[in-house]
C-alpha cells in the first residue's frame, strides 16, 4: 500500500503539507489541532512509514513544551492559578493550555512534513520548478539537500579530532568550552568555503546560468488521483475553517 | 602472552545495525614499530582504524587501548595516549597561524608558555614549516597542512599514531618528505599504524602488513 | 587546420604585487591524442588548466599576459557556457563536482542548461553512461557511489555537453588502484573517439597512457620523454 502512496505527485504532497500545516499555524484550538493531530499521523504513516523515527524528534519537544507552559503562565495576567509557590504563580490554566497548543501545533507540522520526505529530492526540486519557484532556489534546495549530511559529518569529524587533542570537552570549565568551540570554527568555515567555491566553478565549467531559461529532462505529469486529493485536501482545509470561524466549532475551552 | 598497546577481541561493528562491516576481527598491535592496512575501497580499513580510536564503539567484543576498553575511554583519553591522522588535514587545522595551531592546546591545558613555544618550535623544525610559520594555514598547500596537522597532533605528545591514507593528494616529493618524518618518528620510539592502499608507500618501511578484505584481516609481510 | 588549443607568450598572477604562477607558456595542442603535464605540486598546473578551459579568466580574476585560444578564437572573446561546449573539465575532488541527487540529473545538467530539448538531453545521457559505462547507476546517488564511479559519472556529465578537448587536472589523485584502471580505460576510450586529452598529473605512475607529456616548473613547460619522467622530478625537485 505504501507504494501506492509514494507514487503521488511531489506537487500533491506539497498540497497536502501546506493545507494541514496552515490551518495548524492559523488556528488556535487544542481540539483541533489534537484533530489535525490524528490527521497527519495517519497520513504520515501512510506516505512515510517510520512513525517511530517522528515520534523520537517529538519527543525533544517535550522540554519546550514545559518551558512554554511556564513562561506563558509567568507572563499570562488573566487564567486561574493551578500551581502557586510562597504567592507565585508557576501554572495557570491558561498557561498549560497555551502550551498544548505549541506542542500539538509543531507535532503536526513534524507528521504532515514527512509526508514530503517520502519522495526522492530530484522530484521535489522539480515538483518546485514546476510549480514556478525559480530554479536557482530549487537548485539550493537541492544542494541543502545533498550537502548538509556531509557538512553534519563534516562538524562531527572536527569536534572529534578536537577531542582527539586531549580535550574532554565535557569535563572542561565554561569558559574553556567557549574557546574550543571558538577554534572549531575555522576548519568548518574552510571546508564550507571551499565546497562553495569548487562547486560553483564545477557548475559554471558546465554552462550553469548560459541563458536566463533552462530545458528540464524530468518531467512531473499529475494524474487523475493528483487532482481528486488536491481537491479533498482543498475542501478538507476549507470545512476546517468554516466549522472554526464562522459556526464557532467546537468552541471555547476556556 | 604479548601485552598488546592496542587489542581487538571478537569485534563486530555495523553502521546502519544490520549489515555488518567487521565481523570477527582479533587483532594485537605493540606500542612500537610499524604496522600498514592495506585493503580495497570499502575493505572497511578506516572502520577499523575508528574501531581502534575509539571514534567508533563495537557492537560486540571490545577494543582495549593499554588495557583499557575504548567504551569507557573518553576521546580526550584516548587522543593522550594515540593521535589520529584524518584523510582531510583541513579537519584537524584550527588555528589561523602555524604558531598558534601548536600552542593553544597546551595552554588551555595549562602548560608554561616557554615550554609550549619550545615544543612547538621544535615541531615546527621536526615537519619542515620554518618558512611557513608567518602564513595563514588557509593558504598553506594540501602538504603543508598535513605537517601541520601531524605536528598538532605531535604536541599532544601522544605515544602511537594512526594515519589514514596519508599519502592521497601528494606528490613525490613532498611522499619523501613524510617518509623521512615518519622514520624520523619511529626511530624516535613512536609506534604508528599507516591505512593506505598505496604499496609503494608502505615499501619504504619494515614492519607488518594486515590485509583487510571482506571484514577479515590476513598478515604479509611487507 | 585550425588547431584546438593554442598558448600563445602566456604569463599570469593572480595579484599585481604576487609571483608569476605562468612564466612564459607557448603550447600548440594538436587534435587527438592525450597530452600530460607533469609537476609537483603548487608548480601551477591547475591554474594553467583553469586558463585552458576559461576558468580564467571568467570565473577567477588575474593579470594576464599573453593569449590562449580555442579552435582559433581567444578565451577572453568567448562566453564561458560556448567554451564549455569546446573544453570541458574533470576536477580532483570527486565530491564537490557533483551535486544532483542522481546519476542522470548529473548529466543532464550541462545539456538542461543550454536548453537543449528532452529527446536530446535524454540521447545524450544515453551516449555517455554507455562510454563511461555507467548505465546500470543511472538512478544512483552519487554520494554513495565509489570515488572512481564519482569520477566516471564527473566525466560523463563533461562528455553531456560534447566538448573536444577534455582536461582532467589530477582527476586520479583520490581514487583507488581498481578505480584508476578504470578510469584509464575510459580515458583511452575518449582518445579513441577523436577527443583530445590533457591529463595534469604529480603522479608518474599515470603517464602510462599519455602520448606527450610536458614537464611543469617554476610556470614553464617543457617536453620531456615520457621515460624519463622520474629524471625531470628528481632533476628539478625542491623542498
Amino acid at each position: 500500500m505504501r507504494k501506492a502512496f509514494d507514487s503521488f505527485d511531489i506537487r500533491t504532497k506539497l498540497a497536502i503539507v501546506a493545507g494541514i500545516s496552515t490551518t495548524a499555524v492559523v488556528i488556535q484550538h487544542v481540539y483541533v489541532l489534537s484533530f489535525l493531530l490524528i490527521i497527519s499521523i495517519l497520513l504520515s504513516a501512510l506516505f512515510f512509514g517510520d512513525l517511530k523515527k517522528t515520534m523520537k524528534t517529538t519527543r525533544r519537544l517535550w522540554y519546550v513544551f514545559i518551558a512554554i507552559i511556564v513562561l506563558q503562565s509567568i507572563f499570562n495576567r488573566s487564567g486561574s492559578p493551578l500551581l502557586s509557590i510562597g504567592g507565585f504563580t508557576l501554572l495557570t490554566d491558561i498557561g498549560l493550555v497555551k502550551g498544548a497548543e505549541f506542542l500539538l501545533r509543531i507535532s503536526v507540522i513534524l507528521f504532515s512534513a514527512t509526508v514530503v520526505a517520502s519522495s526522492d529530492h530530484r522530484e521535489v526540486v522539480q515538483g518546485l520548478v514546476q510549480l514556478k519557484v525559480p530554479y536557482e532556489i530549487a537548485f539550493m534546495v537541492s544542494v541543502g539537500i545533498r550537502f548538509l549530511p556531509l557538512l553534519r559529518s563534516e562538524y562531527i569529524d572536527v569536534m572529534t579530532a578536537i577531542q582527539l587533542r586531549g580535550i574532554d570537552i565535557r569535563k572542561i570549565p565554561f569558559k574553556k568550552k567557549l574557546k574550543v568551540y571558538s577554534y572549531i570554527f575555522t576548519p568548518i568555515m574552510a571546508g564550507a568555503i571551499n565546497k562553495a567555491r569548487n562547486l560553483s566553478t564545477a557548475m559554471e565549467a558546465r554552462a550553469f546560468r548560459a541563458y536566463p531559461e533552462r530545458t528540464s529532462y524530468l518531467m512531473l505529469k499529475l494524474v487523475p488521483k493528483d487532482y481528486i486529493v488536491m481537491i479533498l485536501m482543498l475542501l478538507f482545509t476549507a470545512a476546517v475553517f468554516i466549522l472554526y470561524y464562522v459556526f464557532g466549532f467546537p468552541g471555547r475551552i476556556l | 602472552m604479548r601485552l598488546a598497546f592496542i587489542a581487538a577481541d571478537d569485534v563486530s561493528f555495523s553502521y546502519d545495525g544490520r549489515n555488518p562491516v567487521i565481523s570477527g576481527l582479533d587483532m594485537e598491535i605493540a606500542a612500537r614499530g610499524f604496522t600498514a592496512f592495506m585493503g580495497p575501497n570499502g575493505s572497511g580499513k578506516t572502520t577499523i582504524g575508528k574501531l581502534m580510536m575509539g571514534i567508533l564503539k563495537p557492537v560486540s567484543g571490545s577494543v582495549l587501548i593499554d588495557g583499557d576498553d575504548t567504551r569507557q575511554l573518553s576521546l580526550g583519553q584516548v587522543g593522550s595516549k594515540i593521535g589520529y591522522l584524518y584523510q582531510n588535514p583541513q579537519f584537524q587545522i584550527f588555528s589561523q597561524t602555524v604558531t598558534d595551531e601548536l600552542t593553544f592546546i597546551p595552554r588551555l591545558k595549562g602548560a608554561d608558555e616557554d615550554d609550549l613555544m619550545q615544543e612547538a618550535e621544535r615541531l615546527i623544525r621536526l615537519l619542515h614549516l620554518e618558512d611557513k610559520k608567518d602564513i595563514p594555514t588557509f593558504d598553506l598547500s594540501y602538504g603543508e597542512k598535513q605537517r601541520l596537522a601531524i605536528a598538532g597532533i605531535l604536541a599532544c605528545s601522544p605515544r602511537y599514531l594512526i594515519l589514514d591514507e596519508p599519502t592521497t593528494g601528494l606528490d613525490m616529493v613532498r611522499k619523501q618528505m613524510l617518509i623521512s618524518i615518519l622514520k624520523e618518528l619511529l626511530g624516535g620510539g613512536i609506534g604508528m599504524t599507516v591505512i593506505t592502499h598505496d604499496r609503494g608507500f608502505i615499501k619504504n618501511f619494515s614492519g607488518r602488513l594486515l590485509k583487510i578484505e571482506e571484514g577479515r584481516i590476513f598478515e604479509e609481510s611487507i | 587546420m585550425i588547431k584546438p588549443l593554442e598558448i600563445r607568450g602566456l604569463y599570469f598572477k593572480y595579484i599585481e604585487k604576487g609571483p608569476d604562477i605562468i612564466n612564459g607558456i607557448d603550447l600548440n595542442l594538436e587534435k587527438g591524442g592525450i597530452l600530460s603535464i607533469l609537476g609537483l605540486s603548487g608548480c601551477g598546473k591547475t591554474t594553467l588548466c583553469y586558463c585552458m578551459c576559461g576558468i580564467i579568466p571568467h570565473i577567477y580574476g588575474g593579470i594576464i599576459n599573453g593569449e590562449v585560444r580555442i579552435f582559433g578564437r581567444p578565451v577572453e572573446d568567448m562566453k564561458l557556457p560556448t567554451i564549455s561546449t569546446r573544453v570541458g573539465i574533470v576536477f580532483q575532488d570527486p565530491d564537490t563536482q557533483l551535486f544532483s541527487p542522481t546519476v542522470e540529473d548529473e548529466i543532464a545538467f550541462g545539456p538542461e542548461n543550454l536548453c537543449l530539448d528532452r529527446f536530446q538531453i535524454g540521447q545524450r545521457i544515453d551516449e555517455s553512461l554507455k562510454i563511461t559505462g555507467m548505465s546500470r547507476y543511472r538512478l544512483s546517488h552519487p554520494e554513495k557511489l565509489s570515488g572512481g564511479e564519482k569520477q566516471l559519472v564527473a566525466i560523463a556529465s563533461v562528455l553531456a555537453l560534447k566538448p573536444e578537448i577534455i582536461i582532467f587536472d589530477e582527476s586520479l589523485s583520490q581514487i583507488d588502484d581498481a578505480g584508476k584502471v578504470k578510469l584509464k580505460e575510459t580515458i583511452l576510450e575518449l582518445k579513441d573517439k577523436g577527443k583530445t586529452i590533457i591529463m595534469v598529473e604529480h603522479d608518474m605512475d599515470n603517464l602510462d597512457i599519455a602520448d606527450r607529456v610536458f614537464f611543469m616548473d617554476d610556470g614553464r613547460l617543457k617536453e620531456i620523454d615520457k621515460d624519463r619522467a622520474g629524471d625531470a622530478i628528481g632533476l628539478y625537485s625542491r623542498r
